[in-house]
Order: structure tokens, then C-alpha cells, then sequence
């Protein structure tokens, strides 16, 4: 089920507000958990097997991993096997295919495919129950004893399919006790609204140039540029928009999430845009593996095998292809230059580091939405007018001209502008008055306007579910 | 205000919408039909094991939750309204308004759709034309960005190249250009069609270049019913209906519309769907894939075979003065290769009459 469709907003959403408020505490992780398996089952009924033999095993090694704390053989072997279930699971679902086909290709052999389904959202419960158990090797949490309780944590339904990755160790408490205040459910509400307005009313409306853009045979550079630039800002305010709508909906149930974004297109260096773009997974990979590998703190050659490591499974994590793995590792290469070369130099000028960052961000976000590595770099060179392209054609001035206001609000959304504005408004008397009244109202209006757009049947899903 | 009372109304706005439209969509009584967007709506599917377990109940049960959503007409104009005139978007749904005609975006041309039209056209005269002694004629109809897109900004279609294209693709065919004999205002505001009211004389200058003259006159007479086009629905914007005229005459009232689908035989006008959702369909009876106008008054045993889309219904009917019997003939519903166990050809006149639109759109050609 998506958080920007009519069943979720008009049937399910209430329904569950309704039970949840009403029960007393302690039976709310196990309405969320029914909720959530609900709403999983909605989506993929089939595979919600998958998704409870994986919290099975997570709970069933959290426990044996704690029992034999103090025998770090037997509680690295129960971990081992923990690690081995769930990589082996999300490597048999996501990856079996694409190895598979690099074996065939590799050999000249013709192994068949496995043609395997990819069950939605298990990169992300896979790599939250990976943390789980880890943390409960490493002593930093308790194993949790009540089922259901680690149940509704990994399942929980805000989170559950497209993140942010929550760690154990930053909900345990919560998941015990939580108070539910009227700031707590308005600020969640407030915020769950405005994500789903960056979804439903701007990623959604930059998904249809793209589309427009894919459609066409008559290509120009400007349309090509148009196009880098939806995809850009689509897949921003697709994948911020989400977790907004995560978090918000975690605050009205009283939990606490991390953020995930934070403004990710003014930052002045890679290694800046890797801190504010999709922070939990970047806070992962480093946790979970860059430091377990010795991080920076190792020769200079490890490091650079660290880096390669962290960066290639970050692609792989996106997707099965190579495009995502030449995604991870273009931002490797510019990480690694940026530390050992250019960064200090690169940190001192004023508008090239911006113009870098977004280039080299526009550039990655093509190879990202590319299908294949040859339609990337044919995409990339249309951007620079490769292959003879015209500079302009009468279907770029029209999409230019029919998009330019929403990509003008959609740059101007993705920096901290507006909300700088706000605050500037809010600190004179007047301005705050005004907020105070006309932000209820806004809300609704955008509640209403993303209604009309998914009532019209808009395009709607979300990109992270396919990872 | 304070920010105790500020949380108080933003949660208690938004859980009543939430909670309001979601108790009206849950016992809101599930309509029948969209009479803007010309469908049936989804009904509340049954549930059951199997349906639960491949997912069918679950994606039935949001395709009906989107078409049975309370106030669904005024959500989809407040989307177009927000597209328009907030967004400043030139189009929704890729449907654009321009001198109060409402248009669907056209663009590019799709020469490999041409292409398929010509082989099928070529398929048709190949199997049942070419021995028949039939003369074959070849007319595209423009549809309204011809006359509008260009002029108001839009990208449209190369229809030089187009009409070229085809031509050179289907040289067995006379061409017959309909372009200069038609403007913006032979064509309904709300939908794609042209207006028969406004057709008469395209007919006589069609005929007049197979060689018959039409020499009737008609007489107007106007639907009750205002007529709400497809793009009216598309659009989902507040535009003013258009009228639906038909013409009558002492030929036509004497003609008689076989259709091979039903087995029936009736008039030129199916006043029964004059009570439906799509006007148009009281010319000829709509979409049918076979159907024959006799005129038994007709002064000569010509006859002619029009392989066409919706436009011929309502032009049809202006040439049947001049011919005994007219075939119509649509091979997006009755593929190319049943015609001949269906139809005698014989030496009739032929004309492949379509929209331009449909060329370049032409997959559904079979």
C-alpha cells in the first residue's frame, strides 16, 4: 500500500488512528504490528512469509547472541548464522539474477535464471534486523524478550518499505514506553501532510516530464537537461517526501526517528552530500561496515579498499545492475579525490563547489535512472550535446515553458529558503499571527490538492520500493 | 494565537477531512457511471481466498476506492485547476484549452505508426482491391491541433510529412485533400470529432472528386441533451457543453443502416443513444466494425466501401445521396483479413478515410 494513495489516506490511516488511540499502551505495539503486517500483506501477501521468517530469526539469534555474551565463539557463531540467513535471503531475492547473468556472461555458460521476485521492502527490514543483532553482539542494546515488540519494530509500517532504516538502539526504549502529546501528533500530522505534498504535488508532477522525455524520440539538449534535472529533483522530493511521511507518522505514534535528509543539494563538497542525502543508510554502511573494517585509521590502501567496499555496496544495495554499481562507485571516486587532492581547495571557492556538487549530481542521478550502462552514457552525452543533438526543438520549448513554474518551486523547495522564510516571518509579531492562522488552512489545501491529483489517477509509486 | 490552540485546530482539521471524506467514501452508496469521463465506475470488489493471495482484491479494491471517491468530479478539477493556473502547465492529462476548443496533445509524428497504417491499407488493397477493379481513394482528416497547436504554442504533428509519408506508402490510392476544405470551427469544442452541421460541403467536395454530386439539402435538428466531448471528461475543467446537430433529409430519412454486428437493420440515427453517455454515437450507432447505408432511392447501383474510424459516422450519412449502398468498415475492431469472408467486393468505389490522429496512433489497426 503507498502512503500517497486513497486506501491508505481514507481507509486504512483513520481506521488505525482510531484503534490505536483507543487501546491502552500496552497493547499498542501490537495493534502497529498488526497494522503493519496488514498493510505489508496489502501490498504483497505472498511474501509477508518471507518478511516473519526474517523477524523470527532476528529475535530467535538476538536471544541466543545474548545468552552466550560471554562465549564470544558461540555468540559470534549465533551472529555468523543471523548474518548468513539474512544476507543469503536478501542475496537469493535481489541479487541471485544479476550474479547470475555475470557468471553466464563471464563463463559462456547458460545457467538459467532464477527469475526471482523481489519482495518489497527487504532491504530495508533486512538491514534493520542485521543492526539489530550486531548491536546485540557488540553489547549496545539488550536482545528484546517480547516478540512482538521486535516484531512491530522491524515491521513497523511507516518504515517498513522504503525507510528510513531505524536502529534498534534508537527506538528500544520507546518501544517500552512513549507518551503521545498534542504537539508530538500536530507536528507529525504537519509534517506527514507536507511530505505528502512533495510527493504527490511536486515528484510525482517532475515524474511526468520524465516520462515525457523517455517517450520522445525527438531529443534536444535542452530536453535532455530538462530531463536531468526532473529526475533530479524527482527523485528528491519522491525519496524525501517518503520519509517525511515515515517520520511524521513514527511521531504520532510516539516514536523518535533520525532524519534522512537534509537538504542535500546546497551542500559544497560529495562528501557533504553523502551527510545530508539518505543519512540512515550512509550512517549504516559506515557503522555496520567502513568502520568494522578499519575505517580511515588503517593504511592508505585499505582505506581506499574500505571506501571501494562501502561505495560498491552502496550501489549494489540500490539495485541489482551495473549501472548501480557504477552509480556507487562514481561517488567513490569523487570522495576519494576530494580527500586526498582537491577538497581543501574546492572548500575555498564560493559558487564552483555548488556547481560541482550539482553537476556531479545531476550526472549520477542519469546513471541512476538509466535502464542500462549504454543509455546512461547516451543520456549523459546528450547533456552536452554528444551525437549531433539540436540544442532546442519545439517539444523542449513546450515541456520548458509547461514545467518552468513547478521546477522553479521544486528548486527553490529543495533549498532551506522557504523555511528560512517562515521562521524570518514567524520571529515579528504579525508574521507569527499570520503563520499560526494560515498554516492549519495550507495544510488542508494540500492535503485537498494532493487528493485531486491522486483521485486523477496520477503516477504514484514510489521509487525506493524497488530497493 | 497561541501554539497550544494552533495544534488543537491543525490536528483537528486534518483528521476531520481524513476522517470525514474517508467515512463518506466508506458508506457513500457506490455510483454507476462517470458521465464526465464516459465510463462505468468500479464497483466494491468481492473478496475471497484466491482473490486475497494473487493481490486481484487488492488492486480492485483501490481502482474502486479512486472511482467511487466521494465528490470525484470536483477532485479531478481541482487537479486541473492546480495544473493550469498554479503550476501555469500547458496542458492536463495532455489536454490543452486554446481558443475555448479543448485538444489533446499530438506530438511527435510517429512514422513507424504511419508506416503500419499504409501496410494494412496496402494489406486490404492487395488482398480485395487490386483485382476488383475498384478506384481506391485516400483522404486524411486533421484533427484540431492542425489548426490550433501551432498557433497557440503547442508542439503538433508534421502533417506535410504525414500526409507525404502515407501517400508514398500507398500509391494504389487516389489522394483526396481534405485539409483546405475544413477549419476550426467545422470541429466540437469539447470533443475530437468534427461537426456534421458543418460537413456538408467537405462531402460534396469528397464525392465531387470520386466523381458523384450531391446535390441535397438538409435540415438542421439539434439533440436535447447538451454534449459533453471526451476531452470534457480528460480535461476535467468547468467548459461550456456543445450542442449535437444532426442533419436530416428526405434521403436519408429513406435509408436503412444494416449493422452486421447486431444483425439489425435501422436509421441513419440511433435516437437510443441520445440517451447515452456519449452523444456522437447517435451517428451510425458509434464504434460498430461493419455496417452498410442503402439508399433506395439512389439514381445510380454505385456503391462505395469507406475503411474508416469514428469520424466517417457522421459524414457518411452526407454521401449516401449519391451511392446505393456505402460499406463502413473498421479494422480497429474487424482485422483486415476477416473482410473478405464478410464483404463482396466488386468494383465499388473504396475510400480510406481517417483521422490523423488514428494514423499516428495506429496500433490498434488491425
Amino acid at each position: 500500500m503507498l502512503f500517497s494513495s486513497v486506501p491508505f489516506l481514507y481507509y486504512f490511516l483513520p481506521c488505525v488512528f482510531a484503534v490505536y488511540f483507543l487501546v491502552p499502551m500496552r497493547w499498542k505495539n501490537a495493534v502497529l504490528l498488526l497494522a503493519s503486517l496488514f498493510f505489508y500483506a496489502w501490498g504483497e501477501p505472498k511474501f509477508i512469509v518471507f518478511m516473519l521468517v526474517s523477524i523470527v530469526q532476528g529475535y530467535a539469534f538476538g536471544r541466543l547472541v545474548e545468552k552466550y555474551q560471554a562465549d564470544r565463539r558461540r555468540a559470534r557463531l549465533f551472529l555468523t548464522l543471523s548474518v548468513i540467513f539474512s544476507l543469503g535471503l536478501l542475496g537469493y531475492c535481489k541479487y541471485a539474477d544479476f550474479f547470475l547473468s555475470g557468471f553466464n556472461a563471464l563463463t559462456g555458460l547458460r545457467l538459467p535464471l532464477l527469475h526471482v521476485a523481489l519482495p518489497i521492502g527487504i532491504s530495508f527490514y533486512t538491514f534493520q534486523i542485521l543492526s539489530y543483532v550486531v548491536d546485540v553482539y557488540r553489547g549496545e542494546v539488550e536482545a528484546q524478550r517480547n516478540f512482538i515488540d521486535l516484531a512491530a519494530y522491524v515491521a513497523m509500517f511507516p518504515q517498513l518499505i522504503a525507510g528510513p532504516i531505524v536502529r534498534y538502539a534508537d527506538i528500544a526504549a520507546q518501544l517500552e514506553q512513549r507518551t503521545h502529546t498534542l504537539s508530538d501528533i500536530a507536528a507529525g500530522a504537519r509534517r506527514f501532510v507536507l511530505g505528502l505534498g512533495k510527493k504527490v504535488l511536486l515528484a510525482n508532477v517532475f515524474f511526468e516530464l520524465i516520462t515525457a522525455f523517455k517517450a520522445s524520440s525527438d531529443r534536444s539538449v535542452l530536453f535532455y537537461w530538462l530531463y536531468a534535472v526532473a529526475c533530479v529533483l524527482n527523485i528528491y522530493f519522491d525519496f524525501s517526501g517518503y520519509s517525511d511521511m515515515a517520520i511524521s507518522l513514527g511521531r504520532i505514534f510516539g516514536f523518535r526517528y533520525l532524519e534522512n535528509f537534509d537538504y542535500p543539494y546546497i551542500s559544497a563538497s560529495i562528501t557533504e552530500f553523502w551527510r545530508r542525502w539518505h543519512m540512515s543508510l550512509g550512517s549504516w554502511f559506515r557503522d555496520y561496515v567502513y568502520i568494522p573494517l578499519g575505517g580511515n585509521r588503517v593504511s592508505k590502501a585499505k582505506w581506499l579498499r574500505n571506501i571501494l567496499v562501502v561505495w560498491l555496496l552502496t550501489g549494489l544495495w540500490h539495485g541489482a545492475a551495473w549501472n548501480f554499481v557504477l552509480w556507487g562507485l562514481f561517488f567513490a571516486v569523487f570522495l576519494t579525490a576530494e580527500k586526498l587532492w582537491y577538497g581543501r581547495a574546492l572548500a575555498k571557492t564560493h559558487i564552483l563547489k555548488h556547481l560541482y556538487v550539482l553537476l556531479l549530481v545531476i550526472v549520477s542521478f542519469v546513471l541512476f535512472d538509466a535502464a542500462s550502462v549504454r543509455g546512461a552514457v547516451s543520456t549523459i552525452g546528450g547533456l552536452f550535446g554528444a551525437a549531433g543533438v539540436s540544442a532546442v526543438d519545439p517539444a523542449s520549448l513546450y515541456y520548458l515553458r509547461s514545467f518552468a513554474a513547478v521546477l522553479l518551486v521544486g528548486i527553490v523547495g529543495a533549498t532551506p529558503l522557504p523555511k528560512r522564510a517562515v521562521e524570518k516571518l514567524c520571529a515579528t509579531r504579525a508574521g507569527s499571527v499570520a503563520v499560526a492562522l494560515l498554516e492549519p488552512l495550507a495544510l488542508v489545501v494540500i492535503l485537498a490538492v494532493s487528493t485531486g491529483y491522486l483521485v486523477d489517477g496520477s503516477f504514484n509509486p514510489f521509487l525506493y520500493f524497488r530497493f | 494565537m497561541n501554539k497550544k490552540l494552533k495544534n488543537i485546530v491543525t490536528v483537528a482539521l486534518l483528521a476531520a477531512f481524513l476522517f470525514g471524506f474517508g467515512a463518506w467514501a466508506a458508506l457513500k452508496p457506490a455510483d454507476a457511471l462517470s458521465f464526465s469521463e464516459r465510463r462505468k465506475l468500479k464497483q466494491r470488489p468481492t473478496i475471497s481466498v484466491s482473490s486475497v493471495l494473487s493481490g486481484k482484491f487488492m488492486s480492485d479494491f483501490e481502482d474502486y476506492a479512486l472511482d467511487q471517491f466521494p465528490l470525484r468530479d470536483e477532485w479531478r478539477t481541482l487537479k486541473a485547476l492546480n495544473s493550469l493556473y498554479v503550476y501555469r502547465q500547458k496542458d492536463n492529462n495532455g489536454v490543452y484549452l486554446a481558443d475555448g476548443y479543448a485538444a489533446k496533445l499530438e506530438y511527435p509524428l510517429n512514422e513507424n505508426s504511419v508506416a503500419h497504417a499504409a501496410e494494412r491499407f496496402r494489406f486490404l488493397y492487395e488482398s480485395y482491391l487490386k483485382e476488383s477493379g475498384s478506384k481506391v481513394y485516400l483522404s486524411v482528416i486533421p484533427d484540431k491541433n492542425y489548426f490550433l497547436a501551432e498557433a497557440n504554442g503547442y508542439p503538433a504533428i508534421d502533417y506535410k510529412a504525414l500526409v507525404t509519408s502515407l501517400r508514398e506508402q500507398t500509391d494504389f490510392a487516389q489522394y483526396i485533400d481534405l485539409f483546405g476544405e475544413l477549419s476550426l470551427e467545422d470541429y466540437y469544442h469539447t470533443d475530437s470529432h468534427w461537426r456534421q452541421e458543418k460537413l456538408p460541403a467537405v462531402a460534396s467536395y469528397l464525392a465531387r472528386q470520386m466523381g458523384v454530386t450531391l446535390t441535397d439539402e438538409y435540415t438542421e435538428q439539434m439533440l436535447e441533451r447538451p454534449y459533453y466531448g471526451v476531452y470534457y471528461g480528460y480535461a476535467a475543467l468547468p467548459m461550456q457543453p456543445d450542442e449535437l446537430r444532426y442533419l436530416t433529409s428526405e434521403t436519408l430519412e429513406s435509408c436503412t443502416v444494416y449493422n452486421y454486428e447486431t444483425d439489425k437493420t435501422g436509421a441513419v440515427y440511433d435516437m437510443q443513444k441520445a440517451k447515452g453517455n456519449d452523444l456522437y454515437e447517435v451517428f451510425l450507432s458509434g464504434p460498430i466494425s461493419l455496417l452498410t447505408i442503402e439508399n433506395p432511392n439512389a439514381e445510380s447501383e454505385r456503391e462505395l466501401i469507406v475503411f474508416r474510424d469514428s469520424f466517417a459516422s457522421s459524414l457518411a450519412p452526407l454521401l449516401a445521396e449519391g451511392y446505393a449502398k456505402i460499406t463502413l468498415a473498421d479494422i480497429r475492431y474487424l482485422p483486415a483479413v476477416q473482410m473478405g469472408k464478410l464483404l463482396d467486393f466488386h468494383g465499388q468505389d473504396v475510400l480510406f478515410l481517417y483521422s490523423a490522429a488514428v494514423l499516428n496512433n495506429s496500433d490498434t489497426l488491425k
